[in-house]
């Protein structure tokens, strides 16, 4: 125990019983002590006040004896003050009516002369967020705002970001940005700076949406005179709001190089912070100022190098943990200017299995030609890991090098080593690599063969080591003295394999073998035909059936099928494309970087409309009636998705936050209620059922069983009159579908085509396009951009087929340029959609 | 910006709720993260979770969970950082940090966080001004609430130091003793691969202040040799400008202990004790044998040796000895050889067998060791201080300093 105030437990009258005769009896106890006047009476309040809190933190709910505290609310004790507009700040919304008894007091305490009282009597009156209560907050907050404290100015610049909350009508009518504007321009105090910054950042992006005139106000937040100004004081600043300005910086568009350069001096020691967010901000700052001048961002890694690592180094496991992260990414985009601080990137005992995945990938990254000793040295020490994960990560990534590299001869010889640990799971991993390698280096054969030609098939269990192994054997069955007799014997326990898998490559392998040494082989064959052909496994079964047919029709045809002469393998296919990429490196220092994606891929699409807050989160009617009907009909087809999708993907589309252009800070769709209801013990399945499914819900199911089925299907429904083409109203297409098909397609049409001046000029943020396409039935899939460049993904379908029309629209509002390129699922109808496209771009700020 | 921070116990029950904006997070969320935590006991959990509604951002710190929630983007260290912040504070305020000292100071607690937090956005987080808004709860306090019968907990001032223009000093520091103690703490960083090469050997170090100076006192510190150091980080009240030039640390000190500077010196030649493991197995049996000695005395006693290592899966029996100190396998089979000193007529080493499990020969996962030791007197890294000097103080302050070295992580595998 510490010696410490009295625990809330001990203070309780020792026959106190739990739960509702609790509250009765705090109720009881409250309103004695209400109107006493002994002198320690304040002493008592604050015993019981304490317990009310205590209950209330424990989660039983005393808000029944809401009345009787504010009864007790009339206290000269701050403390008391403090635990009473704690707790009025909690049941204030529940409770309207009795708030209003609140109000009186609250305001007198706004004119108190302590100016603590005063700020934290503000402050608890902007915290009670019952809406008809904001008429008496006008008065206070401006008055606020003009305070000789600064400790009320700067709580009084959050409460008018609080209050355009709750009503933004009363919050624009009282002209309160216009107020904060001017004080963040002159306040002497550095914090109420910071704090005006954040509240219209917060009120203008919001409010763009719907007005110009917000619009541009944002865009003078980001020009010269105003980043420069917070700038020059940003040593004056609090850590957490020099985040914030330095946020605002990386978004600023500097006009020449001298203003980036005159930005990085005045930046410089940012980087020496002892706080890492600091750090990471200005390092956000420096990157993307400097990214249309090739040699200065690479000297801006080079400079950017030394803090990341440190602060890797230095900080606790979490905050370690982003800043590799971060640090994963810039490996991934420059992995040569790392190539010689490799050992920061080795492994440690104490690490956890999360941060050594993320080392090895940058080890395996900056290998090069005169690291690659050293790193591989490294990595095979961890093959003997206790941690058998790593283990396997750290054989892929021996493996990984040796594609990577020329000189492959030092490793091939450590690969081989590995098959010698005689562990199977060790042996398993090696086997694939080795089997990749031979993919790329046919020339190294001879010495891997004789090495896994010594491996008996009995001890690999792993499907993926086994099929590796037996793929050599088939391709290599010339070299390998026994490898028909091995074959056979695996052929004999065909019934025991599990893996469909292993027994396709089983098929193909002896199919191989047959055609380079036949007589050994022809028994086997025909017991793994038969095998075959008896297989449950479709694919298995399919794949026997066709190697039968071909013999059957002509042995040499089903040579040149099987064992056509083969080219080594130059480049293995990435994972991820370099345009996510991209993407991610934009949204540096945001959680898109911890996640490894960007964030149009976890969160949700921008085009939803403005996030409302939901008043009551517990209200489980999902149907809010959404304003615009496009946008109701969207959630509809949200939730079919839903159903359709796997549980991971689910949650990710679930998952409501704002998108990575963090200008727009609520930025979450209206249906926040749905996901919310869903922590309400309601299943997302029910969630679904409640809405209305609708036509778009049999459009859906329609469009799905035909891709199900990979029918192409012709335009025979087509419309009527072939020359004008109509979209659907509501088409629906995932992200994930949607980049695959852009990988897959050709680009059907590239052009270039104007917008109109006053569509241009109107462009404020990528929102108001969007919303401009959707009325046109095109929608969009992810945008993204600062002024003067946006960058859109929209898509369309054609009415009554399953044809998308996928566009990349790249707009600059300086020129009234637009860059398009269509690809189409149907490339004969691609002209026709890009006129409509065009015409409904052109009629954009028209209307 | 965060919309709501929790704090939890170890058994995942909701000790402070404090909601920021107004978009209220139902606490059916902890549930959810701790059901999660428990999913991944085995494996550490990520830091920063996707829940079904909310991102969650956790740090976790002597038995207490500090979790944040936001459905917005943002800087995931930001979220990160003002965690450990709030962490750091609160042990400062209540002495130390655990589940019964957060329980019974719940009050503290609300008031610290609506300090330091409004509307989702990190607001006063100096330690030296929340305790002028904010009064401790200290036995000194109890004892004059008790003697004096005033009850308030709080200073009833308001919180000048906000405005002032060095917002991490507050404008009057009373009973100042007049001293000031500069400390060097560095750890060591070590790896040695299995060939017995020191494949990596760098330190961390933080320069440590502790500082009791009335008025506004000026200090400079400067290094005898500072071009050592690879990379600085400094609390934000050291100034850049002398720095840049001439390496010189010239700042106005907050009240109190603070870090003033973190550096890291990188690529040490040597580390100054040697740890020899030598593992041979053969028929089942696996023969174990560490050497641990002085390889670069250092100057200084070193101290609290001790070497640790996880015994690897599939031994049926161990049987350990040394030659000098206490070998112990613990609960979750790591053996810890415990040395302290080494003395000086013979060399401590440890030796024994493994028998491995039923056909098994050989032993194909090999431990590491992990090595802790202590120097009292001495940075390793070789960084001195040249001179502290004080200015602007009425009379001249007592000044001390103090060097100590212990080992960060410092592995030898095997």
């Amino acid at each position: 125990m510490a010696p410490t105030a009295p625990s809330p437990a001990k203070s309780a009258s020792p026959s106190q019983p739990s739960g509702k005769s609790e509250v009765s009896d705090l109720k009881q106890q409250l309103r004695q002590l209400a109107g006493s006047r002994a002198p320690d009476a304040d002493d008592q309040r604050r015993d019981v006040f304490k317990r009310v809190i205590s209950c209330m933190t424990a989660g039983i709910d005393v808000s029944a004896a809401f009345g009787e505290m504010v009864l007790c609310s009339a206290t000269s004790d701050v403390v008391l003050k403090k635990m009473c507009y704690l707790y009025v700040g909690v049941h204030a919304r529940a409770h309207p009516d009795l708030a209003l008894l609140t109000i009186n007091f609250l305001q007198r305490d706004c004119r108190d002369q302590d100016p603590t009282i005063r700020g934290l009597a503000l402050r608890s009156l902007c915290s009670l967020r019952v809406p008809n209560l904001v008429e008496y907050l006008v008065a206070p907050l401006t008055t606020g705002l003009k305070d000789p404290s600064a400790y009320v100015r700067m709580v009084a610049s959050v409460g008018a970001a609080k209050l355009y909350h709750i009503s933004t009508t009363t919050c624009l009518d009282a002209d309160l940005p216009a107020a904060l504007k001017a004080l963040m321009l002159s306040d002497s105090d550095a914090q109420v700076v910071a704090n005006c910054l954040h509240s219209l950042l917060e009120i203008w992006t919001l409010e763009a949406a719907n007005s110009e005139a917000a619009a541009r106000e944002i865009e003078t937040l980001y020009s010269k005179p105003v980043v420069f100004y917070l700038l020059n004081r940003i040593k004056e600043f609090s850590e957490w709001a020099q985040c914030h300005v330095l946020e605002l910086a990386s978004k600023f568009l500097p006009s020449d190089n001298n203003e980036i350069f005159d930005i990085m001096n005045l930046l410089e020691d940012r980087l020496q912070h002892a706080n890492g967010a600091v750090v990471l901000a200005t390092i956000k700052v420096f990157l993307h100022l400097t990214m249309s001048m090739t040699d200065v961002h690479q000297q801006v890694y080079e400079r950017i190098k030394a803090p990341l690592l440190t602060l890797v180094g230095a900080g606790s496991p979490e905050q370690s943990y982003s800043v590799l992260c971060h640090l994963h990414l810039l490996v991934m985009r420059a992995p040569m200017l790392f190539s010689s601080d490799y050992k920061s990137f080795y492994c440690q005992f104490s690490d956890p299995s999360y941060v050594k995945k993320l080392k090895l990938e940058m080890l395996t990254a900056i290998a090069n030609e005169s690291n690659t000793y050293e790193i591989v040295t490294e990595l095979c020490e961890y093959a003997g890991n206790v941690d058998v994960p790593i283990a396997r990560e750290s054989i892929r990534a021996v493996g990984k090098i040796a594609l990577q590299q020329y000189d492959v001869n030092a490793i091939v010889d450590r690969l081989l080593q590995f098959l010698e640990m005689d562990k199977d799971y060790v042996t398993a991993e090696t086997l694939v690599l080795v089997k990749d390698l031979l993919r790329k280096y046919p020339q190294w054969s001879h010495d891997c063969i004789a090495v896994v030609g010594n491996i008996s098939s009995q001890n690999i269990q792993e499907p993926k080591g086994k099929a590796a192994l037996i793929w050599m054997l088939g391709e290599y069955s010339q070299d390998m003295h026994d490898a028909p007799y091995i074959l056979e014997s695996l052929v004999d326990n065909w019934d025991e394999e599990q893996s469909p898998e292993v027994r396709l490559h089983l098929l193909t392998a002896v199919m191989k073998c047959f055609f380079k040494r036949p007589p050994e082989t022809q028994k086997a064959l025909g017991a793994t035909l038969a095998a075959g052909l008896a297989d449950t496994h479709q694919d298995v079964h399919d794949r026997a059936l066709f190697y039968y047919r071909l013999l059957q029709h002509d042995p040499a045809v089903a040579e040149r099928v099987v064992n056509p002469p083969k080219q080594a393998v130059s480049v293995f296919a990435d994972t991820q494309s370099s345009e996510i990429k991209d993407r991610i490196f934009d949204e540096f220092n945001s959680l898109s970087v911890v996640y490894q994606k960007p964030s149009y891929m976890f969160t949700d699409k921008e085009h939803r409309g403005t996030f409302e807050y939901s008043e009551d989160l517990t209200n489980l009617t999902v149907g809010v009636e959404a304003p615009e009907t496009v946008i109701s009909a969207q959630r509809y087809q949200e939730n079919d998705n839903d159903l359709l999708l796997s549980t991971s993907d689910k949650e990710d589309n679930v998952t409501r936050a704002s998108n990575g252009s963090s200008t727009s800070t609520y930025n979450a769709p209206p249906d926040l209620t749905g996901p919310s209801s869903l922590l309400s013990s309601q299943t997302p399945t029910e969630t679904a059922l409640i809405n209305p499914g609708g036509p778009t819900y049999s459009a859906q199911t329609n469009f799905s069983l035909d891709d199900l089925l990979g029918l192409g299907v012709p335009d025979t429904p087509a419309p009527p009159s072939p020359p004008a083409l109509t979209l659907n109203s509501k088409p629906v297409l995932d992200p994930g579908t949607f980049q695959k098909k852009w990988g897959q397609l050709a680009l059907s049409l590239s052009q270039e085509c104007s917008l109109s001046p006053q569509g241009a000029a109107s462009l404020m943020n990528p929102q108001s396009l969007i919303r401009h396409m959707q009325s046109n039935y095109i929608q969009c899939i992810a945008s993204g951009g600062q002024p003067p460049n946006y960058k859109f993904f929209f898509y369309g379908q054609k009415d009554g087929a399953t044809a998308f029309y996928l566009v990349e629209c790249i707009v600059n509002t300086a020129s009234a340029k637009a860059q398009l390129k269509i690809k189409a699922d149907d490339g004969t109808t691609a002209q026709s959609f890009s006129t409509l496209f065009q015409s409904a771009l052109s009629k954009f700020g028209l209307s | 910006m965060l919309q709501c921070v929790f704090l939890l116990s170890d058994s995942g029950e909701v000790m402070v709720e404090k909601q920021m904006t107004a978009h209220r997070v139902d606490r059916a969320i902890c549930g959810w993260f701790w059901e999660y935590v428990l999913a991944h006991a085995a494996g550490d959990p990520s830091k920063v979770v996707v829940s079904p509604t909310h991102y969650l951002f956790q740090v976790y710190r002597h038995g207490v969970t500090f979790l944040a929630c936001t459905q917005v983007e943002m800087p995931p260290l930001m979220a990160i950082e003002f965690l450990s912040r709030v962490a750091d504070v609160l042990t400062d305020y209540l002495g130390d940090l655990n589940e019964d000292i957060i329980k019974d100071n719940f009050v503290i607690v609300y008031q610290i966080l609506d300090e330091m937090m409004d509307n989702g956005f990190p607001l006063t987080t100096e330690p030296n001004i929340l305790k002028e808004m904010i009064a401790q709860p200290n036995i000194v306090s109890k004892m004059l609430n008790v003697v004096t019968g005033k009850s308030s907990a709080i200073g009833n001032k308001l919180p000048d130091a906000t405005a002032s223009f060095v917002h991490w000093r507050t404008t009057v520091v009373k009973d100042a003793s007049n001293e000031a103690y500069v400390s060097i703490v560095e750890e060591l960083d070590a790896c040695v691969n299995r060939e017995g090469v020191l494949v990596k050997c760098e330190a961390c170090g933080d320069i440590v202040v502790n500082s009791s100076l009335p008025g506004v006192p000026e200090l400079t510190l400067s290094f005898a040799n500072p071009t050592i150091i690879n990379d600085v980080r400094f609390h934000p009240c050291v100034r850049f400008r002398p720095w840049e030039s001439s390496q010189i640390l010239s700042f106005v000190p907050p009240d109190g202990q603070f870090k003033l500077m973190s550096y890291r010196v990188k690529k040490l030649k040597t580390t100054p004790i040697y740890v020899k493991p030598q593992l041979s197995s053969d028929l089942g049996n696996c023969r174990v044998n560490v050497m641990v000695g002085i390889r670069n005395d250092p100057g200084k006693p070193i101290d609290s040796i001790t070497v640790q290592f996880q015994l690897p899966p599939l031994i049926a029996s161990a049987d350990l000895t040394a030659n000098h100190g206490t070998v112990d396998i613990l609960a979750d089979q790591t053996c810890l050889w415990t040395i302290g000193h080494i003395p000086k007529d013979k060399a401590p080493s440890l030796s024994g067998n493994l028998r491995l499990e039923e056909g098994l020969a050989h032993l194909h996962v090999f431990p590491t060791f992990q090595v802790k030791f202590r120097i009292m007197g001495v940075a390793l890294s070789g960084l001195q201080i040249d001179r502290l000097e004080v200015k602007n103080t009425p009379s001249a302050p007592y000044k001390g300093f103090r060097a100590q070295t212990q080992a960060g992580r410092y592995e030898v595998r095997s």
